[in-house]
């Protein structure tokens, strides 16, 4: 079991090896030294106490995202749809937050609790379409994305604009903003959510009935239709769950960090998120480090462009071929497994 | 005449089409075709039989390039030929009729069977060309289709037409199809014989593979009989009756012992009154089933596989509606329940495809023993998981079953064939069901599991429950059944006592004589 486990990781430890290599070779052939911008990263993303919070900062939504995902994965569920969840939900908080003058902490908690409900409304569409007609909920929870942040623009521009400022939503009160951890950085409790977030999930997978039954509707979906498990109906509340989290990842980064819903507030988190759960291989705990790993090359790259005549468009490279890696790294365990007729995911 | 052992004189090689020797294909532990001949003389129709996993598709695949064989040869036309893929066995006049067909449903009929090799003109597409070529094809071999017809507005059996079509455009002289009459409808399976005939009468040669006895006595020259990957038979289908091919197809040997049985009956558990259900491509796979199982009886169901026995197994597991008809356990209406309801309800299935539906095989054997009863105490007390009981009780069941597993937390696909079998049987058979719904316990599994298994199987029976047997091993049935129900074509043939069961009579009710018929003929 133990080496089992070693050879599942021995996996993605290589596949983010190769990419990283890869990297290397293309920092090379701009003519810059990997070893300086290696080193310039980890100086940005863990230099001083302020870099290590302004990291946790970014790990932040990327693993509550992260753990959105890997709750749909679990359930063989490919939520491709975080990043819409999350701008919705980054609205709604904003919304709670400037339009409803409320108690202190009520406020803050009524404001995720809408996030949450817009995340999850968003992916009731996709998810009911799953379960009603079995359409592909990668391509109907890709397709959400667009319609989702789109839809936030236009209401922060037409219906919700602060009068005379960026396309942003007026500020929200104080009441509803999630406390900051450190006087010296905006790092704040939400933090604490995605950990809560990562420990929790990974409890209920291995120690509730429920968690049980959705383990084997993702890894063998027959197996449990024949055990009794409702196939169709555990898809459908994992996805529902899954754009629950993706909603209170927006809205964790509205009350924590932007204080306003902005257009275009966070970028790429969602899809950040998704990686780094599939890196983690679907496992809630490895997903804090994957997350981590992410955050660390996003905080780090700040200081890439001030330090190196890398760009920091270096680090998307390197996230997409890491996204190459491990996918193609799924794909082989993937095709050996499909002998036995059954495929966890679906690509 | 038919081939045999004496070596072959050129002029007979010429002859032959296709002609295999010592063909074998191992996919792991798994020998699907061990050391197969095969030939096949030019102007014939030759029906491959066999039952589902007998190896027929896979030799085909390897005669047509699809895959390498681990050991033997193959001559085309006479010709030693290595058939590195597909392109070779084209070139050598070879064409197969997959049983999944791949064309492109947005595209005209024409247009698919000329895809890849466009007739052009100017270096555009000439489509009249296309459609008048496949105009005359198909009025010469009864192939009835519009070319400027799109593909995807039309049924599986024209379908089938085009793939036949695609094959005869390449130039095919020996064509191979692939079960082709099991998406077909009586009538449109007549005219693919017609079309079939129409080619050996214009010198070409077909090789047809089937597990239908009927009509491969009424199409086919020569048969050859495969079982379990191994050639039984090459014959002239004159030679031969229906109830002879049957015994080639499933065997005969008699390796069980008869187990003693008291009769005993007790009162009804399943009762199933003219059931009615549809497979997966929506074709009647059950018609009118009724029968009934007693508490302390096997009921043993018979029949050649594919005849229905798969989709009675689902429907009364709640996995697959019944689409006419009811089946009752223990007095409840099964289709007004869920299959978790239904195991609830006093249901414990040994499913038919145990790797697939029987078991997670990424999990451990404790996950996997769990199934099914995850909502219940002691394994679970307010839905909250208690893996030192689950752990414990899967020690346990290991060393009751005899699996061979270093422990609970080993992983299913760790076990051989075997004893995964016994992680299904041991779950199942523990959940004091008053119900066994047993499919095929002893597929691929070997001879000391085997009595193992079926020592289990009577023990559950003196325990009082009521257990219906489904297998295609008659020795299996005999060796256990009170009762044996012969299936054929989705209908219940007739019964025999599982006592000094008379496999004649079996036999030719599983080739499709209904048992009336056999009462009348003396013996």
């Amino acid at each position: 079991m133990i080496r089992d486990r070693l050879r599942d990781v021995s996996g993605q430890i290589i596949a983010v090896a190769v990419a990283l290599l890869l990297g290397a070779i293309i920092i090379l052939l701009v003519g810059e030294s990997p070893v300086r911008v290696l080193m310039t990263l980890l100086r940005g993303a863990f230099g001083d106490q302020e870099k290590i919070a302004g990291t946790l900062l970014q790990t932040t939504p990327i693993l509550i995202c992260g753990i959105a995902a890997c709750i749909g994965l679990r359930g063989g569920m490919f939520n491709v749809g975080i990043e819409g969840q999350l701008f919705l939900g980054g609205f709604a908080a904003a919304w709670v937050g400037f339009a409803f003058p409320l108690p202190p902490g009520i406020h803050m908690l009524a404001a995720l609790a809408l996030a949450v409900a817009a995340g999850a409304a968003w992916v009731a569409i996709p998810a009911y379409f799953r379960a009603r007609y079995n359409t592909n909920e990668v391509v109907s929870t890709i397709l959400s994305n667009y319609v989702a942040v789109l839809l936030t623009s236009y209401f922060t521009i037409f219906l919700f604009k602060r009068p005379g400022g960026w396309s942003e939503t007026p500020p929200i009160l104080a009441t509803a903003y999630l406390p900051e951890i450190f006087a010296f950085s905006r790092l704040n409790w939400g933090l604490a959510i995605g950990l809560v977030l990562a420990l929790g999930a990974a409890l209920i997978f291995r120690y509730t009935s429920w968690g049980y039954g959705v383990t084997m509707v993702g890894s063998a979906p027959k197996f449990a239709e024949y055990g009794g498990v409702n196939v169709k109906r555990q898809g459908f509340v994992v996805l529902l769950l899954s754009g629950a989290v993706g909603g209170l990842a927006g809205g964790v980064e509205t009350l924590g960090v932007h204080h306003r819903f902005m257009e275009g507030f966070a970028p790429g988190f969602g899809f950040d998120g998704l990686i780094a759960a599939l890196l983690a291989n679907g496992s809630p705990v490895a997903t804090i480090f994957t997350a981590l790993f992410f955050g660390a090359l996003r905080s780090g790259s700040l200081l890439l462009e001030v330090d190196t005549s890398a760009s920091r468009e270096i680090i998307t490279v390197i996230q997409a071929l890491i996204i190459l890696s491990v996918s193609a790294q799924v794909l082989v365990r993937r095709r050996g497994d499909s002998q036995a007729g059954e495929r966890r995911w679906k690509f | 005449m038919v081939s045999n052992a004496g070596s072959p004189t050129l002029h007979m090689k010429a002859e032959m089409a296709v002609a295999l020797t010592g063909i074998t294909k191992r996919f792991g532990a798994f020998v699907a075709n061990d050391g197969i001949d095969l030939a096949v003389r030019r102007g014939e129709i030759h029906a491959i039989i066999g039952e589902n996993g007998a190896g027929k598709t896979t030799l085909m695949n390897i005669l047509f390039g699809l895959l390498q064989p681990d050991e033997g040869s193959i001559r085309l036309n006479g010709e030693e030929t290595v058939v590195t893929g597909p392109a070779v066995a084209i070139k050598a006049g070879l064409g197969m009729v997959h049983q999944h067909f791949k064309l492109v449903p947005s595209l005209s009929v024409a247009d698919n069977v000329f895809l890849g090799m466009e007739i052009r003109r100017h270096g555009l597409i000439d489509h009249a060309a296309q459609i008048a070529r496949t105009r005359e094809l198909s009025k010469r071999f009864g192939l009835q289709v519009d070319p400027t017809e799109r593909v995807g507005l039309l049924s599986v059996g024209i379908e089938q037409r085009i793939e036949i079509l695609k094959v005869l455009v390449r130039g095919a002289r020996t064509i191979i199809l692939d079960e082709p009459t099991a998406v077909l409808t009586p009538q449109e399976s007549r005219e693919l014989f017609q079309t079939l005939r129409s080619f050996v009468a214009e010198g070409m040669t077909v090789i047809f593979i089937s597990h239908h006895l009927e009509e491969v006595m009424e199409v086919s020259d020569t048969v050859t009989v495969l079982r379990n990957g191994k050639k039984v038979a090459t014959r002239p289908t004159a030679e031969l009756s229906k109830d002879e091919l049957v015994r080639m197809m499933v065997g005969r040997e008699v390796s069980f012992d008869r187990r003693p049985r008291a009769p005993s009956r007790g009162e009804v558990v399943l009762q199933v009154e003219e059931l009615w259900a549809r497979d997966d491509r929506r074709l009647p796979a059950l018609r009118n089933v009724s029968f009934t199982v007693r508490s302390g009886e096997v009921v043993g169901i018979a029949g050649v596989a594919g005849n229905g026995q798969t989709e009675l197994a689902e429907v009364l597991s709640g996995l697959r509606p019944a689409s006419h008809g009811i089946a009752r356990l223990k007095g409840r209406n099964l289709a007004a329940l869920s299959p978790r309801e239904i195991r609830r309800a006093g249901l414990a299935h040994v499913p038919g495809d145990r790797m697939v539906r029987g078991v997670d095989r990424n999990a451990s054997i404790a996950a996997n023993m769990l199934m099914g009863r995850q909502h219940r105490a002691p394994w679970s007390s307010c839905g909250v998981l208690n893996w030192t009981v689950i752990s414990q009780n899967a020690s346990r069941l290991i060393k009751d079953f005899d699996i061979r597993a270093q422990g609970p937390g080993d992983a299913v696909k760790r076990l051989s064939g075997g004893n995964i079998q016994k992680v299904v049987l041991a779950r199942e058979f523990t959940n004091d069901a008053d119900f066994l719904l047993i499919d095929q316990p002893t597929r691929g599994v070997d001879i000391g599991a085997q009595e193992a298994i079926h020592d289990e199987i009577m023990r559950q029976r003196a325990a009082g429950r009521a257990i219906l047997l489904i297998s295609v091993q008659l020795d299996e049935l005999a060796a256990l059944a009170d009762r044996i129900l012969v299936m054929f074509n989705g209908r219940i043939m007739g019964e025999v006592a599982g006592d000094g069961a008379d496999e004649d009579r079996i036999g030719m009710m599983m080739a499709g004589v209904a048992a009336p018929e056999l009462a009348a003929e003396p013996a």
